[in-house]
């Protein structure tokens, strides 16, 4: 996958931008509030209809405009695609090479990206909830049934959740739920399981790559194992869970571990260590598309060398497969000297005017 | 909209209770019956009127009746040993346009929904079980819609039914009858798989 240029009109500070990213390694350089992050937002926006940080579009037009406009044009597998998104007084309307989309999830999966921002560090750090929310994001593009099963899941558990609420709960209504927690959870549960099997080995890989010290693992923490227990422990539950008024037993309750040196990240590593630990995951993840897709998604990293000392950043950059187109932004005018200096393209930013550097 | 006038107001909210009716489409309808002549829009309001008033529930099969019992309930040519719970009188519709089904029918007027405040004292089951208790019924085929609160209700059902010692059958879901595989959903293909019989 190669992105071969971005155009954007008045999106958020780009008035008028266009950017024409190298085959290779692209470095963007500019001083905060130069509109960096901003370039990067509307290459996501174009690739998947949504912005990393909001969910409210009525955010992206520049300050007065009532209108935005962003093209993207790549290369697949030797054919061209091209997204256009305009966004109008409240509407958007997407077209993939020319032709209007009646979905919007028709337009997912066209221009694969894989984003990296300071945010995504919650990965790492936050609760247990942040690591789930990566589960499902990630499983559901990958596997259609695994969103059903989840939607499922969840319906069931706040129908039963609710029965808890009741005075005296009616155990055989409580257990027609039970039916459903327990075939959409065991199912949730196996699909979580395989993901992070596949997902783990890669990320370790790509962690000895960029910290070459300490390892990374990463464990799959169910609440409920065997998947196909998961009825017979909610049974089991059952007077408990009227006493405490809620489910507390299932997949809705598990955790991703993510150790380094056999110890959790969250609470023992350092911020380098958190960020290369959150790093190592998105690598891992750009690895899984290529598997799938046999063909590598272009990976946007922000402000990623920041917090990394020397090697790490300079190990970073070697991590990332020479077939894969890697947009970087940065504060710091760097240069990748070296053996690599041909791969690279620079640009600056300024006041949402980008140019290239020689 | 765009004359100010609270009796059309109403009549267009009346038309967005309506399934399936957005705001637009009730304004549509209320400008239609507006601009019809006037026999004609009075005689949309007699006929709801009427049949709103004529029609009650079967005391039988809670099914919409003018006639109690209701046509099928009284029609002595119906295998009285099988009856099929439905979730709502369309569905005893569906099914009575299927044609092949000779049973009887019950309504039970919705289905579990905690977190709608329905509950099994909601529904109306305990005609049900008393029609159960009258003994000549042997099987009860569980009709309710495939969703999540359709799956529960039937479980609940076949508890309370089983414990009678009656049989208890669920429809089959799967895919539609001269529909390309192509056009099934992922849920729907994988529980046509799960339901699948030997040939
Ligand atoms: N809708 C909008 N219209 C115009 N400007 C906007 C809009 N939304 C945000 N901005 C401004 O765009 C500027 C660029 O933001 P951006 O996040 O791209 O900066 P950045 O170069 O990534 O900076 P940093 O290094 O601090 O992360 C900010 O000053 C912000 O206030
Ligand atoms: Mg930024
Ligand atoms: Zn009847």
């Amino acid at each position: 996958m190669r992105l071969l240029s971005l155009h954007c009109r008045a999106f958020r500070s780009l008035s008028e931008t266009e950017f024409a990213p190298g085959p290779r390694l692209n470095i963007i350089h500019g001083g905060n509030a130069q509109g960096k992050t901003t370039v990067l937002e509307a290459i996501l926006y174009a690739a998947t209809s949504k912005s990393h940080r909001t969910n409210l579009d009525t955010e992206l037009p520049q300050y007065g405009a009532g209108a935005f406009h962003v093209r993207i044009q790549a290369q697949r597998g030797g054919h061209g695609v091209s997204i256009e998104a305009h966004w109008l007084n409240g509407t958007k309307r997407f077209k993939v090479n020319g032709i209007p989309q009646t979905r919007l999830s028709d337009v997912l999966g066209r221009v694969n990206v894989v984003f990296f921002s300071p945010e995504d560090i919650e990965l790492v750090k936050g609760g247990a909830a942040s690591r789930r929310r990566f589960l499902d994001m990630e499983i559901s593009q990958i596997h259609p049934g695994y969103l059903h099963a989840l939607q499922q899941y969840r319906l069931a558990l706040r129908q039963r959740n609710e029965l808890l609420r009741a005075d005296r709960p009616d155990p055989d209504l409580l257990a027609v739920w039970d039916v459903q927690l327990a075939e959409h959870g065991a199912a949730i549960i196996r699909l979580r399981g395989d993901y992070v099997a596949e997902l783990s080995r890669r990320a370790t890989e790509a962690y000895a790559r960029i910290a070459q010290a300490e390892p990374l693992t990463l464990v799959y923490q169910p609440d409920v194992l065997p998947a196909e227990d998961l009825g017979a422990v909610l049974a089991k539950m059952q007077a408990s869970d009227i006493k405490r008024r809620a489910t507390q037993r299932g997949p809705h309750r598990d955790d991703l571990d993510i150790l380094i040196a056999e110890r959790p990240a969250r609470s023992h590593a350092s911020q380098g260590q958190q960020k290369t630990a959150a790093l190592a995951v998105k690598l891992a993840e750009l690895e899984l598309v290529n598997a799938r897709a046999g063909e590598y998604p272009v990976l946007m990293l922000d402000e990623v060398l920041a917090e990394l000392d020397a090697h790490r950043a300079e190990h970073l950059l070697d991590a990332i497969p020479l077939e894969v187109q890697c947009i970087l932004t940065t504060t710091e005018q760097q240069r990748r000297p070296g053996r690599f200096e041909s791969d690279c393209a620079y640009f600056r930013i300024e006041g949402g005017r980008l140019e290239e550097e020689e | 909209m765009f004359f100010n006038s609270p009796a059309v107001e109403r009549l267009v909210e009346a038309f967005r209770r309506l399934p399936g009716v957005g705001k637009r489409s009730a304004e549509r309808l209320a400008l239609h019956v507006l601009g019809s002549p006037e026999d004609e829009a009075l005689g949309l309001s007699e006929a709801i009127r009427e049949a709103r008033t004529r029609i009650r529930l079967c005391s039988e099969c809670c099914n919409l009746t003018e006639e109690d019992p209701c046509g099928v309930c009284s029609d002595g040519r119906r295998d009285r040993s099988v009856v099929c719970v439905v979730e709502r009188p369309s569905g005893a519709m569906a099914i009575e346009k299927g044609g092949s089904y000779r049973g009887l029918y019950h309504v039970l007027h919705g289905v579990l929904n905690p977190l709608e405040g329905i509950g099994p004292s909601e529904l109306r089951l305990e005609r049900l079980m008393k029609r159960l208790d009258a003994g000549s019924i042997h099987e009860v085929i569980v009709a309710t819609n495939a969703t999540a609160e359709g799956e529960a209700t039937a479980l609940y059902l076949a508890k309370l039914i089983g414990a009678r010692g009656l049989s208890v059958t669920r429809i089959a879901h799967g895919v539609p009858m001269g529909g390309g595989l192509e056009f099934a959903d992922d849920a729907t293909l994988s529980h046509a798989l799960q339901g699948r019989t030997r040939l």
